[in-house]
Formats: C-alpha cells, sequence, structure tokens
C-alpha cells in the first residue's frame, strides 16, 4: 500500500513537470510581452521584466494599429461561423433525412474532398477564383471562400448528430402539412444546439488562428489584415529586431481570447476535435 | 438544400483541383499563358534539388511523431488513473493545439533566439552548453526546433485521441487479469497495447497527413532559413506561388511542384485508407 502511494506521488510530480514545460513558452511570452525592447534584446535570461510595462499592449493596440486587425478579426470571424453553421447543418440534414437519387455517391464525393483538399497548393487558385468572382478585394472574399469550401469535419459533425435525433418528429410535422425546409428550420434546428455550440466554437477556433488564406487576400489591401496576419506581419516585414515587445504583445492579444474561450469550454474543443478527425 | 455546398464543392475543389493541373503545363511569358507540356516535370525531377531538400525535410519533420506518439500514449496512460487532478493536466496538455500554428511559430522563433535567447540562456544556465546555439544557422538545428514547437503543440490531440481509446477497453480484461496475478507491467504490455493497435494505426496517419499538409509553423518559424536549407514541400509550393521580394512568382512551376506533392501525399493516404479498411472488416 505504502509503495503504491509513493509510486503515484512520483507520477504526480513527473506529471507535474511536464505540465510545466507545455505552459513554459506560454509563460515566457507573457513576462517577455511586458518587458521593453531594450530589456528583451540585451537581458533574455531573466524571466520577469525588472518593471512590467504595460504600454506594450497600449501601442500594440493604437500605433501598431492592432485595434483596426481585431476588429477585421472578429468581423470575419463571426461572419464565417454564421457561414458555416447554416451550410453545415443544412447539408448534414439533407444527408441525413433527404431521399434523393445519388445520394451516397454525392456524400462519398463529399468525403473524397477531405483527401483532396491540399492545403496550401489550393490558396492560389481558390484566390484567383475569387478574382473572377470579384470577391478578392474585401474581406467577404475570404468569408464566401471559407463558407463554401466543403468543410466535411462540420458537415459531418452535423449530419451525424442529426441522425440521432428520432424520425418520429419530422413525421409528424410532414403530416401535419411541413415542408422540407420548415422541418429543418423549425424542428431540427432547435434540437441540434450542443453540436451547433462545437461547430461554432471548432470554426471560431479555426478562423480566428487561421493564416495563409487570409494573408493573400490582405496582400494587396493592408488595413484589412487579421489580427493574427497583422502580429506575423511584423515579423516578416524585417522590423524584427525593433518590434519584439509589440510582437509579443499581439501574440498575447490573439491567444488571450482563445484560452478565455478554451478554459470556459475546454470539453466542448476537446470532444469536438476529437470527434471530428476519428470518426470517418 | 445541398446546392450551396455542392457549388462550393464544384467551384473551390474540383474546379481549382482541375486549375492547378492546367497550370502546371503552362507558363508566362511576356504576359501570355503558354502551353510548354511537361517541362516544369522535367525541372522538377531532374533539376531542382532544393525540392527533394524540401520533400527530404517533410519525411525528417514526420519523425517526430516517433517522439510525439509515444509520449502522447505515456501521458494518456498516467492519465487514464482515477486521480483529482488529472482533467487540469489534460487541459493543459492540450491546450497548445488550439492556439495559431503562426503564433507558435513566433513564439518559438523568440524562445530560440541565439542572442540572448531564453533556451540558450537556460542551457547555459545548466552548464550543459558553453556558447550560444546559432539555431537557424544549420539545417539539422532549424529542423530540430521545428519539430521541437510541432510536439509541443500536437502532443495534446494524440494523448486525448489515446485517452478515448483506453477508455473502451473494458475493466473487466485487467480485473481478471489481476486475478492471474498479471502485474501493472504485464497489463500493459498484453491488454492496454494489444487493445490499442487498431486506433493507433488510425492515429499515426492522422498525424502523418496532417505534418505532411502543415506549412503555417515552419513558414513563421525558420522561414526556411539557413537560406531555404529547412524548407518543406508545403512552404516551398507556397513561396513560389506568392514570392514576396526579389524572386517574381513562378505559378506554373508552383502548381507542378504542388501536383507532384498532392501524389505524394495522396499515395500515403491511399495506404491510410487500405489500412483503415481492412481493420475495420476483421
Amino acid at each position: 500500500m505504502i509503495r503504491r502511494t509513493t509510486s503515484s506521488r512520483i507520477i504526480f510530480v513527473g506529471l507535474c513537470a511536464i505540465t510545466a514545460v507545455f505552459l513554459f513558452p506560454l509563460l515566457i511570452t507573457l513576462f517577455a510581452s511586458l518587458k521593453s525592447n531594450m530589456e528583451i534584446l540585451t537581458a533574455g535570461g531573466n524571466l520577469f521584466p525588472e518593471v512590467p510595462r504595460w504600454e506594450n499592449y497600449v501601442e500594440a493596440w493604437n500605433m501598431a494599429n492592432f485595434k483596426r486587425y481585431t476588429v477585421n478579426s472578429l468581423f470575419v470571424t463571426s461572419m464565417t461561423i454564421a457561414g458555416i453553421l447554416l451550410v453545415a447543418t443544412m447539408t448534414g440534414y439533407a444527408f441525413s433525412r433527404g431521399s434523393f437519387r445519388g445520394k451516397n455517391l454525392l456524400f462519398s464525393l463529399f468525403i473524397a474532398t477531405m483527401f483532396l483538399s491540399w492545403g496550401p497548393i489550393m490558396i492560389y487558385p481558390q484566390l484567383q477564383v475569387a478574382k473572377f468572382l470579384h470577391i478578392h478585394a474585401s474581406l467577404w472574399g475570404y468569408i464566401i471562400l471559407r463558407v463554401f469550401t466543403v468543410n466535411m469535419t462540420m458537415i459531418f459533425l452535423a449530419k451525424t448528430y442529426i441522425d440521432s435525433v428520432p424520425r418520429s418528429l419530422d413525421e409528424a410535422a410532414r403530416i401535419d402539412g411541413c415542408s422540407f425546409f420548415r422541418i429543418y428550420w423549425n424542428i431540427i434546428l432547435p434540437l441540434i444546439k450542443p453540436i451547433i455550440a462545437t461547430i461554432a466554437l471548432l470554426t471560431f477556433g479555426e478562423t480566428w488562428n487561421d493564416y495563409l488564406l487570409p494573408l493573400v487576400f490582405t496582400m494587396s489591401k493592408p488595413v484589412l489584415k487579421t489580427l493574427t496576419v497583422a502580429v506575423v506581419g511584423l515579423k516578416t516585414s524585417g522590423q524584427v529586431a525593433s518590434s519584439w515587445n509589440l510582437m509579443l504583445a499581439g501574440s498575447m492579444m490573439s491567444i488571450i481570447p482563445m484560452i478565455i474561450l478554451y478554459f470556459s469550454m475546454s470539453n466542448y474543443f476537446i470532444s469536438g476535435l476529437t470527434r471530428g478527425a476519428i470518426k470517418e | 438544400m445541398i446546392l450551396p455546398s455542392f457549388l462550393g464543392l464544384i467551384i473551390f475543389s474540383v474546379y481549382t483541383i482541375g486549375y492547378v493541373l492546367a497550370l502546371s503545363f503552362t507558363r508566362r511569358i511576356g504576359g501570355q499563358t503558354v502551353f510548354i507540356g511537361f517541362d516544369h516535370y522535367v525541372r522538377l525531377f531532374t533539376r531542382d534539388p532544393n525540392y527533394w531538400t524540401a520533400v527530404a525535410n517533410t519525411f525528417i519533420i514526420s519523425g517526430k511523431l516517433l517522439i510525439e506518439l509515444p509520449l502522447a500514449l505515456i501521458l494518456a496512460v498516467l492519465l487514464n488513473r482515477k486521480m483529482r487532478s488529472a482533467n487540469v493536466f489534460r487541459v493543459i496538455i492540450f491546450m497548445p493545439y488550439i492556439l495559431s500554428a503562426v503564433i507558435i511559430g513566433l513564439i518559438f522563433s523568440f524562445l530560440f533566439a541565439s542572442y540572448e535567447g531564453i533556451v540558450n540562456n537556460l542551457l547555459m544556465d545548466m552548464h550543459l552548453i558553453t556558447t550560444p546555439i546559432n539555431w537557424f544557422g544549420t539545417r539539422a538545428h532549424a529542423l530540430a526546433v521545428i519539430i521541437i514547437a510541432s510536439v509541443w503543440q500536437c502532443v495534446g490531440i494524440n494523448m486525448v485521441f489515446f485517452l478515448t481509446a483506453l477508455q473502451s477497453i473494458s475493466p473487466e480484461l485487467y480485473e481478471s487479469a489481476a486475478i492471474d496475478g498479471a502485474g501493472t507491467r504485464t497489463q500493459f504490455f498484453h491488454i492496454t497495447l494489444p487493445m490499442l493497435k487498431r486506433m493507433t494505426k488510425v492515429i499515426t496517419l492522422l498525424a502523418i497527413i496532417g505534418t505532411l499538409k502543415s506549412a503555417d509553423l515552419a513558414l513563421v518559424l525558420t522561414n526556411g532559413a539557413p537560406g531555404g536549407r529547412s524548407e518543406n514541400m508545403m512552404t516551398f509550393v507556397f513561396k513560389y506561388f506568392f514570392s514576396q521580394g526579389a524572386r517574381a512568382p513562378q505559378i506554373g512551376y508552383s502548381a507542378a511542384a504542388g501536383t507532384v506533392s498532392a501524389l505524394i501525399i495522396g499515395l500515403i493516404t491511399i495506404a491510410y485508407l487500405l489500412l483503415t479498411r481492412k481493420e475495420d472488416s476483421v
């Protein structure tokens, strides 16, 4: 019995150490974001700033114009969430309840896109399509692209959840004369709130953190940059040495909303991300 | 009601794939797009060692899974016991996964700065090194930093996959093994590992595909330093499409490199499908 408690104590200490390693980079960033640029460059070994310099955040917010970029990020993120929620639940509903010719074939085609989404390779042609449609000069282009590109993970989450809603409910509604769309809007949607929350959260993360696509959409119009693009832009613009304090403060601004959301709803995040990836 | 998704599928997936393929056989000469056949592919396969360095780097970086997956499994096994703090550990270790890969790249490039960088200073304080290491000065160091950052980011999700799998193992198996006198170690090697086999295959291949497709982290963390030696397949293609600075974009050539990269990923994906299908039917 005694051996057992010592071994679990060793495991506990080990886990604490590992967890500390996982927290370390973020804590360093937090502390360094409160140092002056001079202190960052010459006294990198000190963990804590000599005097916390909150001005970094004020300067980043006002002078580096992160205020504008945060607004852009919020706009893009909320619109993308709304769009993806609508399209993903509609598609999931149609695949779950609809009966039409070629349904299975079409569903396989949709799944196939998961393996054909070539990530960074597709960005150039997608931008060209946006140019052709004349939507490349605003953030709407990015939003439209994100919403209408097949988001198979989200569709899949929606479909699986709708599959678990009893069919007797929509049959009763159909007998009362509800159309296919009315059943979706009035009966299914109110019943699938948990999966709506999951999809919204995952989409928030993906959009808030997105980099390459918003980067190419805002290359010609820097004022439209999202927060992530703007923060990283400081590094690639070649002013690295002079703006570490702003960069780190900006990183924290981009990280903190994610972390607050994550800590308040970590189970939604973890179960959503695992289910979306594994169940195929 | 499928129409919006279907239009998206045709315009943004099917059409764009065809477009990349078509582009890979063309070249822009004086504002005109000219068909040039397989020239780009010939150049790629015979005259561009940089691309193949990038492909090699992609596979070297995928080697991170040799650290990441065992670590994830160990953490999952340790956290799968009754312990009040297990949830706190799980939530914190998973946390990096929800952060932006580019912000992580930025943070790690700061941690591993060669002059007055945190990591160098720590190593010097511990007397493990005497002079600061230039982490972005050689290909090996740069790849090592990418691997460290990537493991830090991705261990959490794999740990949760393993935890899910562990929780699906019936506790009766362990009980009857304990009655037969099997110790913790025997139980681990004879019950836990065999029961996790199917899940491990899925996790491994998901992780491989994820690693092959990722560009963001490396793009910001090393940006190919030193001199393009730490470029991977995806950053290579992205840079030829959208080169900023002196080099003009070479659309046709990047489309060709993109197609070849996609084929490489495709072959591995097919292996994934075959493996998981075989396991399902058993």
